[in-house]
């Protein structure tokens, strides 16, 4: 069916056939969760508990319950919502941006990546609403008549422009996980056994029979979503960075932010992509699906986005220096010495110099390794944002306000809480849906008949020549049609 | 039989490479192929089976620019000729600081017409039931569907072709319309 490389590895190991791919990706799906699967659950459950008891608290209180104060007005919750952006990143970029470059690595990983992508941008968006202080009046950012406030919203706003990327990037990136689930929610209502799980896969399979016409059409909206999801990523990441770069704050204040901020959501994107797939190609048996070459390709984009993200921190300071303005000087200088530099120095560590260890096959290779590796990117990252945010905030323009910020209880429960709702979806998403795309990874494997000939080659080779009088074998190998 | 329905000779095979053979053959000979089922999708087998290229791009193309000209619109309307405001002494009509949100909701249109469109052409809605063919069609087999017309079809020159490329089960079925 697709060419093969003959120097690369294979995609998928264990020469696996159409119907062991269906086996074993639906397993989880089909039969009683693990234990490993319900300690998980239990714990992201009670992880999300102390988010709904703290966020429910900030929302009775008001955000007189965090740290902030009149010097650092955006701390923990715009660094949060911007950490959890960025990890939604990499889910749109695996599926849209290496399907238009043709990666084919990119099926094994691409749909629990996108599943990814939308629980993050859920916690992002529930920072947002949360730092409002007045969430009922959530819809203000809507452009909506007058009679709804006194008036129409500023256009000229990156605030305004971030409502609208945020909502669509989490709608498209929706619809385009949706559209590629619709073919494997269709073999799970195949296979069900049950009447209530045929009823529910066959409701969301929106009657899909697997027709050429139907697919036809289907590869077509697969590469135009593609197309428009690439730019869609980049823009939405390039926006955030525009509600600090279009500011006058020293360390706000730069150009090069769309272009870091990119960078370094695919990173922290990926980051996160590699702690769940760790443990995921572990726990759900996906070794052969997810395989080491899998861990290699991503972690080389680790290295490569870390790299440009850590060539930007010293750009930062290049530009501060050569622009010759005191204030923007003393702000770089302030988050490398000041009383903040352990932040900075931990972001420096965890983005630039850790990421560097990836040169080493070895180090690309080893799934322990990477996961801790993963986990240091995502503290990286979280880092990164609390150093731009904070560290530029607490000492303004009048030395007379020079403040300090220290997270309260309730900041701190709603960071960690996040993550219990982030893992409480993946775990449902887990049990629920297929966490590879089968389709796609059907029709990267060997056909029954191209395998039968190359096991028929293969063992010719280690046996010697077919004896003569043998039966030749009928029908050829059909390649490039 | 009902008249609205079709009689259908299915050929079932295990192998991707079979059924494009098959379908191949059978289009070069002049059967009716009705259609082909699939686990996944075939790369070149609409072009053997004649599948009219889809709109479907057109359609994003189109969306887009609705898009596109629906948040001008609001932004032109809202922000300069219904209500300015004078922040900065910025002016009101500001095209370059539209982009942002021009680009966001051509996309937001693109995708949501596109899909929807999808949806429509195909007859896809939720909860609607599906017609399979054969149920192993979502996992690893592939049917190659020719439609019988009574007294013109030559069944067992069809059936030979289908053998012959490799079917591994043949049969018959009347597709409701």
């Amino acid at each position: 069916m697709s060419y093969e490389s003959p120097v690369r590895d294979l995609l998928v190991t264990g020469g696996k056939t159409y119907s062991d791919i269906t086996v074993d990706i639906t397993r989880p799906i089909e039969n009683k969760p693990s234990k490993a699967w319900w300690i998980g659950f239990a714990i992201s459950t009670v992880v999300l508990a102390v988010w709904i008891y703290a966020t429910t608290y900030t929302m009775l209180v008001g955000i007189g319950a965090w740290g902030l104060n009149k010097t650092v007005g955006w701390a923990f919750d715009i660094t949060n919502f911007v950490f959890w952006v960025g990890i939604g990143h990499a889910g749109t970029l695996i599926s849209a941006v290496l399907l238009l470059f043709r990666q084919k690595w990119r099926m094994s990983i691409n749909r629990s990546a996108e599943a990814m992508t939308i629980f993050a941008v859920i916690c992002a968006a529930s920072f947002i609403v949360s730092h409002m202080g007045r969430p009922w009046v959530a819809y203000w950012p809507i452009p909506l008549p007058n009679a709804f406030g006194s008036l129409w919203v500023n256009f000229n706003s990156p605030l305004v422009w971030d409502v609208f990327a945020i909502s669509t990037y989490f709608s498209v990136s929706l619809v385009f996980w949706y559209v590629g689930l619709i073919p494997d929610i269709a073999t799970v209502r195949d296979r069900a056994t049950s009447a209530v799980r045929k009823f529910w896969y066959g409701f969301f399979a929106m009657g899909w029979t697997g027709s050429t016409r139907t697919w036809h059409r289907y590869e077509m909206i697969s590469l135009i979503l593609a197309g428009i999801s690439t730019p869609l990523v980049l823009s939405v990441h390039s926006i955030v960075s525009m509600d600090f770069a279009t500011s006058l704050v020293p360390g706000w204040h730069t150009t090069i932010f769309p272009p870091y901020f990119v960078a370094g959501a695919i990173f922290s994107g990926f980051g996160m992509v590699l702690t769940l797939l760790v443990i995921g190609r572990e726990v759900l048996n996906q070794k052969h699906y997810i395989t080491v070459e899998h861990l290699d390709a991503m972690c080389r984009v680790v290295m490569v986005t870390g790299t440009m993200v850590g060539v930007a921190y010293i750009t930062e300071f290049f530009v501060a220096a050569y622009s010759g303005v005191e204030y923007e000087q003393y702000a770089f200088i302030n988050r490398a010495t000041g009383p903040y530099w352990w932040a900075y120095w931990t972001m420096m560590s965890c983005n630039l110099l850790a990421p560097q260890v990836f040169w080493l096959r070895w180090a690309r290779t080893t799934p322990w390794f990477i996961f801790m590796m993963s986990i240091i990117v995502n503290i990286g990252m979280w880092f990164e944002r609390f150093v731009i945010i904070v560290t530029s905030l607490h000492r303004d323009f009048i030395p007379s306000s020079w403040t300090m910020y220290t997270p309260t209880l309730t900041e701190i429960s709603i960071l960690i809480g996040s993550f219990g709702l982030f893992f409480f979806l993946y775990f449902l998403f887990c049990r629920y849906l297929p966490t590879i795309n089968m389709a796609e990874l059907k029709s990267i494997v060997l056909t029954p008949h191209a395998k039968e000939l190359q096991e028929k080659y293969t063992n010719m080779l280690e046996k010697g020549p077919v004896k003569q009088g043998e039966k030749a074998e009928k029908g050829e190998l059909t390649h490039g049609h | 039989m009902d008249i609205n329905s079709k009689k259908l000779i299915l050929g079932i095979y295990d192998d991707p490479d079979f059924t494009y053979n098959a379908t191949s053959k059978l289009m070069h000979t002049g059967f009716k192929v009705f259609d082909v089922y699939s686990p996944f999708a075939i790369h070149g087998l609409d072009r053997v089976m004649k599948v009219k290229r889809s709109k479907l791009s057109l359609a994003a193309f189109i969306f887009a620019m609705t898009g596109i000209a629906s948040a001008l619109t609001l932004m032109i309307y809202a922000g300069y000729i219904d209500w300015q405001i004078n922040i900065g002494g910025k002016p009101s009509l500001h095209i370059p600081t539209y982009i942002p949100i021009t680009f966001e909701l051509g996309i937001l249109f693109t995708a949501f017409g596109m899909v929807a469109c999808f949806f429509i052409v195909n007859r896809m809605f939720w909860g609607k039931n599906a017609d399979i063919m054969d149920i192993r069609v979502t996992d690893d087999r592939f049917v190659v569907a020719v439609e019988i017309i009574e007294g013109k079809t030559n069944v067992d020159e069809l059936n030979k072709i289908l053998i012959a490329h490799g079917a591994i089960e043949v049969r018959e079925r009347i597709k409701e319309e």
